[in-house]
């Protein structure tokens, strides 16, 4: 559940709807707001400017006609019919007005108008609740209503309050900010359901994308991505991606053709240049002349063997014969490897171990196998002292893997030519005065590669006499799986 | 024996003709496939030597239509095309041997003989002779002018190649393939120590020795 949650964030289609969505949710945002804006802030404002205007009315009649004229005035005004305008004008403590419950401030409990006004004579504009009582035949209900309000203290002797009631504004204003919140979570969830269908479907048509890259990758040039032919960004990339791979094939065919022709045209020039040289060596009197010849005869043939390996490596590599796998028990093939070099160990005074724990199945190819292997021991008779000793394994290591391995006594190799050797054509300083093409290693890496096996070269158990590290060669093959 | 070359590389055929010529065969030369299965059908040959790739009809294909008509004569494939599953194609397709390019003339010579025996009337056999040297391949027994040898079975099998050939040069290529059924070369001399252990059992306690080393091409056993 987490993992897919987190393969979820991840996913590119996910991010992307995701950022969509905030957008969205933005946009609305700022549209609501400045809606929430028009409708309600400004009205507010115009309610607070009027209030200002009303008051500095009042306060003139004050000044001007005198504090019973004002009082007049506001009766008047407070009688006129639709007036949602609220007064409290109290002169020598004798109160007047149409307020006729307590306000009730939202950070003050108690309505003191002295109080209220020696506070917050500077503030232009308050905003306050009271209770209107409303009647509906006998029955009486009580509402809450907002009101905006402002004090003025004209003389010792008058204080005067106006007020007017916001609650029609204020009542579209709550539908807004409603609207506000809920578009905003409706844009959000929108966006995060939209992500994990895009993502969804997203994926599995990238998914199949990955799928032929790595199938093209393990060497199957053959295989194609299936196009929706909706003629979407996908499926152009699909068409392109099949017509290169169409190009590539066409192209290795090619390759491969010019291969074995270079093949057959070098070869057999070469050929001829052998049996010639052979011919010529066979014919000749002189012990001298022949044997220069027969040697020249036996370097032909060793340049056309190595010929032979770069080409049978560069078609391992290609991946062209992983289909000729098989299921098979590796015991015998090396029981056969042992029992080929055992008499070789002994010749050249090694001691060959051969030890094999437990049952194993793995998919490989006999012969290029049996190829790898043989390689690796000649490797070990090579370049292991007299005296020293061979171990030819076949073990299941903690993963469930099956190994084969060539441990041996001898020189080595150190750590940081490990990678290098198995490059074609790599040699090692002390292995110059052996015989070899420094192809054995790189062999044995495409014979690995083809079989999905790791070829791994580690330090031997060591010889306390001859001081050397040894060498230990392991192939270990992926875990058995029946196809 | 009569032998056709079927090569469309002039120089390389003439060469083998000339070294087939002097060790006693008879060698017709074809130059390319339609030749080639033009006189293949009209002569009867004891063995064909055939490349591959041939102008006019590839070798396969001429292989093919020989088989189709009934003709079995031995053949042996040659190819610049060495790889195993060339090698499978070829003798599925009633190949009788392949030889991969470059091959030295040894290493022909001693094929083109090994598959020419074949035909022998006497083709199952159960016990093998040379010289003084006799094999019951029932009883998996060697007797060596009438004394018993004792060998590893995979020995026995070494000495049952060089006796199926005694008399012949059988190339190191040629045991690898056939006695352990390897197609690669390995870079020691490992079928040597493998013989020279199979000599000090047959050769050590007689006078005369029977398997001999031919210098740049392989092993004999003396007839």
């Amino acid at each position: 559940m987490f993992a897919s949650v987190k393969r979820l964030f991840k996913s590119t289609a996910f991010r992307l709807s995701m950022i969509a969505a905030s957008l969205f949710a933005l946009s609305s945002l700022i549209m609501l707001g400045y809606i929430y804006y028009a409708t309600v802030i400004s009205a507010l404002n115009q309610v607070d400017r009027d209030l200002q205007d009303e008051l500095e009315e009042l306060v003139t009649v004050y000044h001007k006609l005198g504090p019973d004229e004002l009082n007049k005035i506001i009766i008047v005004r407070m009688l006129q019919p639709g007036s949602d305008m609220k007064y409290v004008y109290e002169y020598r403590g004798q109160p007047t007005g149409n307020l006729n419950t307590q306000p009730t401030f939202t950070d003050k409990k108690e309505w003191n108008l002295v109080k209220q006004i020696n506070e917050f004579r500077n503030t232009p504009s308050r905003k306050f609740t009271y209770q209107v009582d409303e009647f509906r035949g006998d029955e009486k209900t009580t509402t809450t209503h907002r009101a905006r309000g402002q004090f003025r203290q004209i003389s010792d002797e008058a204080k005067l309050f106006i007020a007017r009631d916001v609650e029609p504004i204020m009542a579209p204003a709550e539908r807004v900010r409603r609207a506000l919140f809920v578009s905003v979570a409706l844009a959000l969830s929108l966006g995060v359901l939209s992500g994990i269908i895009m993502s969804r479907r997203f994926s599995r048509r990238i998914g199949a994308f990955n799928r032929l890259a790595k199938d093209v990758r393990d060497g199957d040039l053959k295989k194609r991505i299936k196009r929706n032919n909706s003629g979407d960004e996908l499926d152009i990339l699909a068409e392109h991606l099949n017509s290169m791979l169409d190009h590539i094939d066409r192209l290795m065919q090619a390759m491969r053709y010019a291969g074995d022709s270079i093949a057959h045209d070098l070869r057999s020039p070469l050929t001829r240049l052998r049996t010639r040289l052979e011919n010529a060596g066979s014919e000749i009197e002189d012990e001298a002349a022949r044997d220069a010849l027969l040697s020249a005869s036996q370097d032909a043939g060793e340049l056309l063997r190595t010929f032979d390996s770069v080409l049978r490596i560069a078609r391992l590599e290609a991946g062209e014969r992983r289909e000729m796998l098989v299921e098979l028990d590796p015991k015998p093939l090396l029981d056969d490897i042992a029992e080929l070099y055992e008499p070789s160990c002994e010749d050249a005074g090694l001691d060959f171990a051969l030890e094999i724990v437990g049952k194993h199945k793995i998919r490989a190819d006999r012969g290029l196998l049996s190829q790898a292997v043989s390689n690796l021991v000649e490797n070990a008779i090579k370049y292991t002292p007299r005296g020293g000793a061979i171990t030819l394994r076949l073990r299941k290591i903690s993963s469930g893997r099956t190994e084969i391995s060539v441990t041996d006594t001898g020189l080595g190799i150190p750590l940081e030519d490990r990678q290098r050797v198995k490059e074609r054509f790599v040699r090692l300083e002390k292995s110059r005065t052996k015989q070899g093409s420094g192809l054995g290693l790189s062999l044995v890496e495409a014979i690995a590669d083809l079989h999905r096996a790791e070829f791994e070269l580690s330090d031997g158990p060591g010889d306390a006499k001859s001081e050397l590290p040894g060498l230990r060669a392991a192939l270990i093959f992926p875990k058995f799986q029946r196809s | 024996m009569r032998i056709l070359v079927v090569e469309d590389d002039e120089v390389a055929a003439e060469y083998v003709r000339k070294g087939l010529m002097e060790v006693g065969h008879v060698v017709d030369l074809a130059g390319d496939g339609e030749l080639g299965l033009e006189m293949a059908k009209s002569a009867d040959y004891d063995a064909l030597i055939l490349d591959r790739m041939l102008p006019k009809r590839d070798g396969l294909s001429l292989l093919t239509a020989l088989r189709e008509d009934g003709d079995t004569t031995p053949v042996l494939i040659l190819s610049a095309l060495g790889e195993v599953d060339h090698r499978v194609e070829g003798l599925r397709a009633g190949g009788d041997d392949y030889l991969a390019k470059p091959y030295s003339f040894t290493e022909l010579l001693a094929r083109v003989e090994a598959i020419g025996r074949r035909v022998d009337p006497s083709s199952v056999t159960t016990k093998l002779k040379a010289g003084d040297m006799e094999m019951d391949l029932l009883a998996r027994t060697v007797t060596r002018a009438g004394k018993k040898i004792l060998l590893q079975p995979r020995e026995f099998r070494l000495l049952e190649c060089l006796m199926r050939h005694a008399g012949k040069v059988v190339t190191r290529t040629m045991l690898l393939e056939k006695v352990w059924d390897y197609h690669f070369d390995p870079q020691t001399n490992v079928i040597d120590v493998h013989i020279s252990r199979l000599r000090a059992k047959i050769d050590k306690e007689f006078d005369v020795p029977m398997l001999h080393t031919v210098r740049g091409a392989g092993y004999r056993l003396q007839d």
